[in-house]
């Protein structure tokens, strides 16, 4: 499993991690990962730090998850990105629209 | 049994010995003291019957020096005397005499001494028997603790703790250390924590500690998740140790900024999150049965997350802490333990704290090992892993030719990505390459090969739309070929690619839009491929594009 998924004990977060690619090849896994979140309104937290490699289509996903997550969640982080991801993040302006930590 | 009989008068001699052949034992007579100390080594005598008075060297004198001879081996001395004034006996006493029998005698008493000597003999040499063993153990259990010793020394030269931001104390019960407390940067300025509490103590838990280092070093290096690791002790320890032993242990990582928490509390007592004035804020409570006791498959690597205020400090001990008793017996407890807390933690007086565990001790023994570590919840301020940007000095040219069962099959830009990646110095820039190197085989492949409108993107189902027709178009293709033609130039750092397809349309997109309009066309791919490349064109009419990459450039 490249995507996984973990609500923390409390519910009040979502952690999905991604393993490896990141690319449209996780499209229905990653949907997947952030659907029934419930009501609790938890932080949703994408965990990168095994991530090695994505392409425009993983931001696409990422954007996609946002805006179909829309206020039924507290916020999106991204978490953990190695520098060179980090970097890919950072040139696209995700931080206008997450929070990159 | 061999008596050795000391007299200097034939007649004694003669009467002595043939009384004791008479016992059953062997006899060997000595005219003196000379004379005895002499034969001594040879005969090895059981018993000596020693007469006081004698020329060269009398009683007094030879039986000290006997018993010299005798070594660690318990020798009887028995001094025969005529004399029975008390002084006498009393200085054959302090010369060393065990006993003594004054002529005349009754042979049955002599019979009996003799007989009585011999069984502390008896009992003398089983002792040193006993001796020697214990003596061979006890250097041999020194010689493998000594290894251990070694060993865990060694495990644990990776174990980093001296951060500005960490504080711990360890005090073991015995010279081994049953509790295992170790910390590592991570390689995103991320750091690990593990504080454990083997049950029992001593040299059988301290053993466990080397695979449960081995796997938290090389995991925490990795950068790898609690989740992982945890997993990953479990794994191990449950295949090691024997049903029952077992570690419950705290696992935690802390965030680069210091803002996020992560852990695993497997059996150790809450863990604390204080704030400035030391008031507990959070307590982080076990959810998890302790590593090693349940199967993989029933195991739970369920962590949990926080989010920490500035100026937290988390607080996390074995139970040796509040287990420690006072004179009257009375535990320390979780509320006293707190409230020392609440007394140090302003003043940030580590020190302070550790000292009053020893005034509340009173001098106590300590039965269990104690452990505590505070960690500040703050900007770890730690490197992040840069990695190798050495250059290679060897120029090449890869042409790769893609049909359509490459670009049907797995993902063909992770292969020449790895591949690629085994290249000195280009390993260092895997992420980048992909992401060139994608956007532009998926900008020819959707574009000029598939004619797909990146346009359906944008709308509402429009992104899973893309892809599904993409698949579709992709499934049923054919006579397609395309090729990758990567060059590298050492004298200008300069890797290039250029990517075209045998399609008849070209970059059908390209030809008709603006520079403005061809991001919108091709999108964010396009973007990112002028962001992280030196310099893009487009080649023969748009069929081709070209990318040039500075592998000097610095890293992010």
């Amino acid at each position: 499993m490249n995507v996984s998924r973990d609500f923390s004990n409390d519910g009040k977060q979502l952690v999905i991690a991604i393993k490896g690619k990141f690319d449209f090849s996780l499209v229905q896994e990653f949907r997947q990962a952030y659907s029934h979140i419930g009501d609790s309104q938890p932080t949703v937290i994408i965990d990168l730090r095994e991530t090695d490699y994505l392409d425009s289509s993983a931001l696409g996903m990422l954007l996609n998850m946002r805006k179909s997550l829309g206020s039924s969640v507290k916020g999106i982080q991204l978490i953990n990105a190695k520098p060179d991801v980090r970097r890919i993040l950072d040139i696209s302006r995700f931080d206008k629209m997450f929070v990159i930590a | 049994m061999k008596v050795l009989i000391v007299d200097d008068q034939p007649a004694n001699q003669v009467m002595l010995s043939g009384l004791i052949k008479r016992f059953g034992h062997q006899v060997t007579c000595a005219d003196n003291g000379i004379e005895a100390i002499d034969i001594f080594a040879n005969l090895a005598p059981d018993v000596v019957l020693l007469d006081v008075m004698m020329p060269v060297l009398d009683g007094f004198q030879t039986a000290p020096r006997l018993k010299a001879l005798s070594g660690d081996v318990h020798l009887p001395i028995l001094f025969i005397t005529a004399l029975d004034d008390q002084e006498t006996l009393l200085k054959c006493l302090e010369a060393g005499g065990d006993d003594f029998i004054s002529v005349p005698f009754e042979p049955v008493v002599l019979q009996a001494k003799l007989n009585a000597h011999a069984r502390v003999r008896e009992l003398s040499y089983s002792l040193k028997g006993k001796n020697e063993t214990l003596a061979y153990h006890s250097n041999r259990m020194e010689r493998e603790q000594n290894v251990v010793r070694h060993m865990l020394a060694n495990a644990l030269q990776e174990n980093e703790t001296e951060y500005p931001f960490l504080k711990t104390y360890l005090a073991p019960a015995s010279e081994f250390n049953g509790d295992l407390v170790l910390s590592k940067a991570g390689p995103l300025g991320n750091f690990y924590l593990f504080v454990g509490d083997f049950t029992g103590h001593g040299l059988a838990p301290a053993t466990g500690a080397l695979p449960v280092a081995q796997t938290f070093f090389d995991s925490a290096e990795k950068g790898l998740s609690i989740a992982n690791m945890v997993e990953e002790f479990n794994r191990k320890l449950v295949k090691l140790l024997p049903d029952d032993m077992f570690c419950a242990a705290f696992v935690a990582e802390l965030s680069a900024n210091g803002e996020r928490l992560t852990y695993w509390n497997g059996g150790i007592p809450d863990a604390l999150l204080i704030n400035e004035a030391g008031a507990v804020e959070k307590r982080l409570v076990p959810e998890h049965m302790a590593l090693g006791i349940l199967s993989p498959e029933e195991f739970s690597s369920q962590v949990s997350h926080c989010f920490v205020e500035k100026n937290t400090r988390l607080i996390t001990y074995t139970d040796g802490v509040v287990e420690m008793t006072n004179k009257a017996d009375e535990r320390l407890s979780e509320r006293g333990f707190e409230a020392l807390l609440l007394r140090y933690a302003r003043e940030r007086d580590f020190e302070g704290l550790v000292g009053s565990f020893q005034t509340f001790q009173q001098g106590q023994e300590q039965f269990d090992d104690i452990s505590l570590v505070c960690l500040d919840c703050e900007t770890t301020n730690l490197p992040v892993n840069q990695p190798d940007t050495n250059v290679t000095h060897l120029p090449f040219r890869l042409v790769v030719y893609l049909k359509e069962n490459e670009i049907k099959g797995r993902d063909p830009i992770i292969k020449l990505v790895d591949s690629l990646s085994h290249l000195e110095g280009i390993r260092a820039h895997k992420t980048t390459l992909y992401l060139l190197l994608a956007e532009a085989f998926n900008n020819t492949l959707e574009h000029s090969v598939l004619q797909l409108d990146s346009g359906i993107k944008e709308t509402g189902h429009g992104f899973d739309e893309y892809y599904r027709t993409r698949e579709a178009r992709l499934a049923v293709l054919e006579g397609v070929e395309i090729e990758i033609d990567i060059e590298y130039k050492p004298d200008n750092h300069l890797l290039s690619f250029s990517i075209s397809s045998n399609s008849e349309n070209g970059f059908s997109e390209y030809q008709q839009v603006s520079e403005d309009d061809e991001q919108q066309a091709f999108g964010r791919g396009l973007q990112l491929i002028r962001n992280f490349s030196s310099h893009v064109e487009w080649r023969d009419d748009g069929r081709r594009l070209y990318i040039e990459y500075d592998l000097s450039r610095p890293h992010a």
